[in-house]
């Protein structure tokens, strides 16, 4: 048995439309299903990933509050329901974390930046953080491009015709004057097709207590300025002849309205901005497997984003700033693979795609990016070794109305994955990679109030990844065990940093900066056996991050650790259930970060140790399942904040109510 | 299970308390400023990280935040300006909105005063005296009238768009308009406030835009430095009559961004950008030294600068990357370097304590 979970545990995929290798999925059916196995642990790059029936584990609202138990994660939040929250992956600028939404990259061009608040978790069925890239062959060329991804898979409907719909309806509730009612409609149309509806509304206050730090008050100040109205509705048809012939297309619309309550600065309440987003996309997919195991993968998609963000009051004529964006993308990726032998096969991805982004602001060049993709990839299985290797050439091709274009010559980046079983025992594996990977300047840093010609190269990065598995099923007390350790060391070239100047209008963007990083990623699960309706589980992740700027021998911030990234963090989750009954913590520890690049006690943003509870509750009510959930953030009320001047919130609750029709 | 789970939680809590233990306390000599340096530095925007540093010239010792030592508060968001008059010094602080008025000798704060209008914050920025007040302008477009008997703010005058630097010259006010945070549309105007009857008087047309510095010799002339919105800016230095209130001259400056212009007798000393002190001769109207500093001293992003007038010394900081810690370097009135303090963050105000 043990020798069949080891090849199921290559399968973890990544793609929506993507199978696993169908050899593996063949022997998994054969796995005795009177105890859980372990956790599938991808073997090739290093992965984590988190299932639905988790979040609550996690006292998650958002992507962002999921993912930051993650090994190597760090994610910067600043504060509250509606504040900006970004993913860094072992310690790379949250610009080298490609997010895909059912397989298609969600690309930000303006920024580069995703904003992981605006992802709600009742349409997601898991999401996977993969170092390197997803060790599937079949997939668009984006998602061999990025230093890490992060890949979020929505609910897909499986009804038979004998009960053609499925109806969940839900409201969470509680501190920041939370409503969030949702609803998820997964409807069999005919035999080929299926529909899944999801809808949510997020109607908040934002306001919390916070404690401000150094300037002697000693009553609690509340956060204002943070409320959030948004409204997010997806629509996904599912098309399925067989098992090698299928199609989706997602609509997905979000619209939202917040407020950003800004830094808390000492002795004044700012009146802080407002954004609203609008944005709009549609993507479909589309697979086809032939009987000679040629695969094809389609993915297109065509998105509008636009945002309007005011600042009032403002001292100038006209009283406020006022700006508006839209964001424009057609995207088409086409992906071929072939199993040449069983232990041998290759694939080629394309992916084109053509965004623009319109600022409606002085003397903005109004860029055009069109960026091709190619990928050859190959994985090779020799006796207890795999190897897979790919090559992607990047090509951009950018012009502007205003001014110079950037220009880039093709870049060559390879990657070159092997995991070695060394024993005959397949629970301990050794895993390595390297990746070069690079980011291309995003449009605001090349454009954004560009008073001064910016010439910017792109922001190289290479990963270097050894690791270990070790996977075991047990028989006594635990049920399983997972450990997984990764020591890696990356290397950023040119980092791109922005330059400020004295001169408010102008401020610019240049390559300065080298990084290098060491760290080490340390994974444990265990899960007890069921005994008389009792289970309980453990995850326990720690990271160690030494991330220092080492671009100028002369400057006071040569190897000093760069700003907001810990030396030490750890991550515990545990939970018991008991029937129908779960009740888990949930526990991050944070050293401190310095926001600055020289590492002074003065600039120190202390660690912290911040505890979640959360108690989830299903039972039938009628013959109506219902689920129940409590879940308590920031259980013991500590202030802290994670971005200098943004205090996050103290104790909060949330209280959920579900219903399945 | 459980006791497994207990230990690792409380083998957390210790790794949490060794990390919190690498938290550092800040070592400092408060030191009871007599004679020596404050600088102000900026610190950045949203960070609540300006401080106010003193160097002691008799023990050679800097208190990195002198403020904070003394009144157990942080001094705000991005300090602009300070200023002695008499026995007390007066901060203003841009992002707080506050001006704070402490004893000059002690650095105890002696009053805060909050500048908002109707809950909307002023911003102030820089700070002159006449006749024991003090005048603060303000982004919001005005100068404030504080009497410094009673640290009571009298009237508001209203001037021109985002008002800097102002001089105090011939029982007149010269406000510099700089209309910088209209990024594409400037203000380009001086205004002249009548002391006598605290009102704007008359706005002065320049010839370019974004006028910030503004200074005054014994002669009669004020001097206005402007920048325009050329990048890189092409800096012009306007010399105003000041009995008739119109422009004399426009010539251009090799001036650093932001660049004071300290007059101290016949001569006035300002920054290029490359980071020159230069010195111009107000009594000949001509370039007196285009390279103050004699030795090998380099300042990367010269940010201000004043002088002592009775010992011919120069100061000058340096904001080295915008974010982390600055320098003062000072000279000699030979132009060596006698010593350098480390201050805070954009080190952007010197006052020599006597």
């Amino acid at each position: 048995m043990g020798k069949v979970i080891g090849m199921a545990s290559t399968c973890l995929i990544a793609s929506n439309f993507v199978l696993a290798q169908t050899d593996s999925t063949k022997r998994l059916k054969e796995v005795p299903v009177t105890a859980t196995p372990a956790p599938k642990v991808q073997s090739l790059t290093p992965a984590q990933q988190l299932t639905r029936k988790d979040f609550a584990r996690y006292s998650a609202f958002n992507i962002a509050d999921a993912v930051r138990s993650f090994a190597g994660v760090n994610v910067k939040d600043y504060g509250g329901i509606g504040g900006l929250k970004t993913i860094s992956v072992r310690s790379l600028g949250t610009n080298h974390t490609a997010v895909l939404f059912d397989g298609v990259q969600i690309n930000d061009a303006q920024t580069g930046q995703i904003d992981l608040s605006k992802f709600n978790l009742n349409n997601v069925e898991e999401i996977t953080l993969y170092n390197g890239q997803p060790d599937n062959l079949l997939q668009p060329a984006r998602a061999f491009a990025s230093a890490s991804v992060l890949s979020i898979k929505t609910i897909r409907p499986d009804l038979t015709p004998g009960k053609p719909y499925q109806v969940q309806v839900g409201v969470k509730g509680g501190s920041f004057g939370l409503i969030n009612p949702y609803l998820q409609w997964q409807q069999h149309i005919n035999h080929n097709w299926q529909l899944v509806l999801n809808s949510n509304y997020i109607g908040a206050n934002g306001r919390y207590k916070y404690k401000v730090d150094g300037d002697a008050s000693d009553t609690l100040a509340i956060r204002r300025n943070g409320n959030v109205q948004s409204l997010q509705t997806d629509v996904a048809l599912y098309y399925s002849k067989t098992d090698s012939n299928k199609f989706n297309i997602h609509l997905n619309y979000y619209n939202a309205k917040r407020g950003l309550p800004g830094p808390v600065v000492f002795y004044s309440e700012l009146p802080g901005q407002h954004l609203n987003n609008n944005d709009l996309f549609v993507q479909a997919g589309y697979q086809h497997i032939w009987k000679n195991s040629l695969k094809l993968l389609l993915s297109s998609k065509l998105s509008q984003l636009k945002t309007r963000y005011l600042d009032s009051p403002y001292f100038n004529t006209k009283g406020y700033i006022l700006e508006n964006y839209k964001q424009r993308e057609a995207y088409q990726s086409a992906a071929l693979s072939y199993a040449i032998t069983n232990a041998w096969e290759v694939s080629y991805a394309v992916d084109a795609s053509y965004t623009t982004v319109d600022a409606y602001i002085d003397k903005y060049a109004y860029p055009a990016r069109f960026t091709l993709l190619n990928v050859l990839a190959s994985s090779f299985k020799l006796g207890k070794l795999q190897l897979q290797g790919n090559l992607l050439h990047t090509n951009i091709h950018e012009s502007v109305q205003k001014g110079t274009a950037f220009q880039q010559k093709a870049v060559l980046s390879p990657t070159l994955v092997a995991t070695v079983q060394p024993f005959s025992s397949p629970n301990f594996k050794l895993r390595a990679f390297y990746k070069n990977a690079f980011r291309a300047p995003t449009l605001d840093e090349l454009y954004y109030y560009a008073a001064v010609k910016r010439v910017i190269k792109p922001e190289f990065v290479y990963q270097y990844d050894l690791g270990t598995t070790y996977s075991k099923n047990l028989n006594g007390f635990l049920e399983y065990i997972v450990l997984t350790a990764d020591a890696y060391y990356n290397n950023v070239h040119n980092k791109i940093l922005a330059v400020p100047s004295r001169n408010p209008a102008v401020f610019s963007f240049s390559n300065l900066g080298k990084v290098d990083i060491k760290g080490l990623d340390v994974g444990f699960r265990s899960q007890t056996r069921l005994y008389k309706g009792w289970q309980a589980s453990l995850n326990i992740n720690y990271t160690y991050q030494y991330a220092v700027d080492v671009s100028d021998p002369t400057a006071a911030t040569y190897k000093q650790q760069i700003p907001y990234t810990p030396k030490n963090t750890f991550a515990l989750n545990a939970g018991v259930n008991y029937h129908d009954l779960g009740i888990y913590f949930n526990q991050v520890l944070s050293a401190g970060r310095y926001y600055t690049g020289t590492n002074q006690p003065e600039y120190l943003v202390p660690g912290y140790a911040l505890s979640d509870a959360s108690a989830v509750y299903k039972f039938i009510s009628g013959k109506t399942p219902v689920t129940t959930s409590l879940e308590v953030s920031n259980l013991f009320n500590k202030n802290y904040s994670i971005i200098r001047s943004y205090p996050m919130p103290g104790r909060s609750y949330r209280l959920s109510f579900q219903i399945t029709i | 299970m459980k006791q497994f789970q207990l230990k690792t939680i409380f083998a957390a809590a210790t790794i949490l308390a060794v990390l919190s233990a690498c938290k550092k306390d800040k070592v400092n000599i408060t030191e009871v400023p007599q004679t020596g340096v404050y600088i102000l530095s900026q610190g950045n925007i949203g960070k609540n990280n300006s401080v106010l540093s003193f160097y002691n010239s008799i023990t050679k010792n800097t208190t990195g935040d002198i403020f904070s030592s003394v009144n157990g508060r942080g001094i705000g968001d991005t300090g602009n300006d300070a200023r002695i008059y008499g026995s007390k010094m007066y901060i203003t602080v841009n992002y707080s909105s506050t001006l704070e008025i402490v004893d000059a000798k002690t650095a105890k704060s002696i009053k805060q005063i909050k500048m908002d209008n109707a809950g909307t914050n002023r911003q102030p920025r820089y700070v002159v005296f006449d006749k024991n007040k003090a005048y603060i302008s303000s982004y919001d477009g005005t100068v404030a009238v504080l009497d410094t008997a009673s640290l009571t703010i009298e009237k508001y005058i209203s001037v021109g768009r985002n008002p800097e630097q102002m001089v105090v010259s011939n029982g007149k006010i010269y406000v510099a308009n700089s209309g910088g945070l209209d990024f594409a549309n400037p203000d380009k105007t001086v205004s002249v406030i009548n002391i006598a009857t605290g009102a704007e008087i008359k706005k002065i047309d320049l010839a370019t835009t974004n006028p910030v510095n503004i200074a005054a010799d014994a002669y009669g002339d004020v001097y206005v430095i402007s920048y325009g919105t050329d990048y890189p800016a092409h800096p012009k230095l306007t010399t105003i009559n000041n009995t008739t209130d119109v422009v004399k001259t426009t010539v251009d400056i090799d001036a650093g961004y932001g660049t004071s212009f300290i007059v101290v007798g016949d001569l006035a000393y300002y920054l290029s950008d490359a980071g020159k002190v230069k010195v111009y001769n107000v009594k000949t109207e001509t370039i007196a030294n285009e390279g103050f500093i004699t030795d090998a001293t380099a300042i990367k992003v010269p940010y201000a600068i004043t002088a002592d007038p009775t010992t011919g010394e120069v100061f000058v900081t340096d904001a080295v990357d915008y974010t982390n810690n600055g320098k003062l370097y000072v000279f000699n009135k030979t132009g060596k370097l006698e010593y350098e303090v480390t201050t805070g963050i954009n080190p952007g105000a010197i006052v020599i304590l006597k």
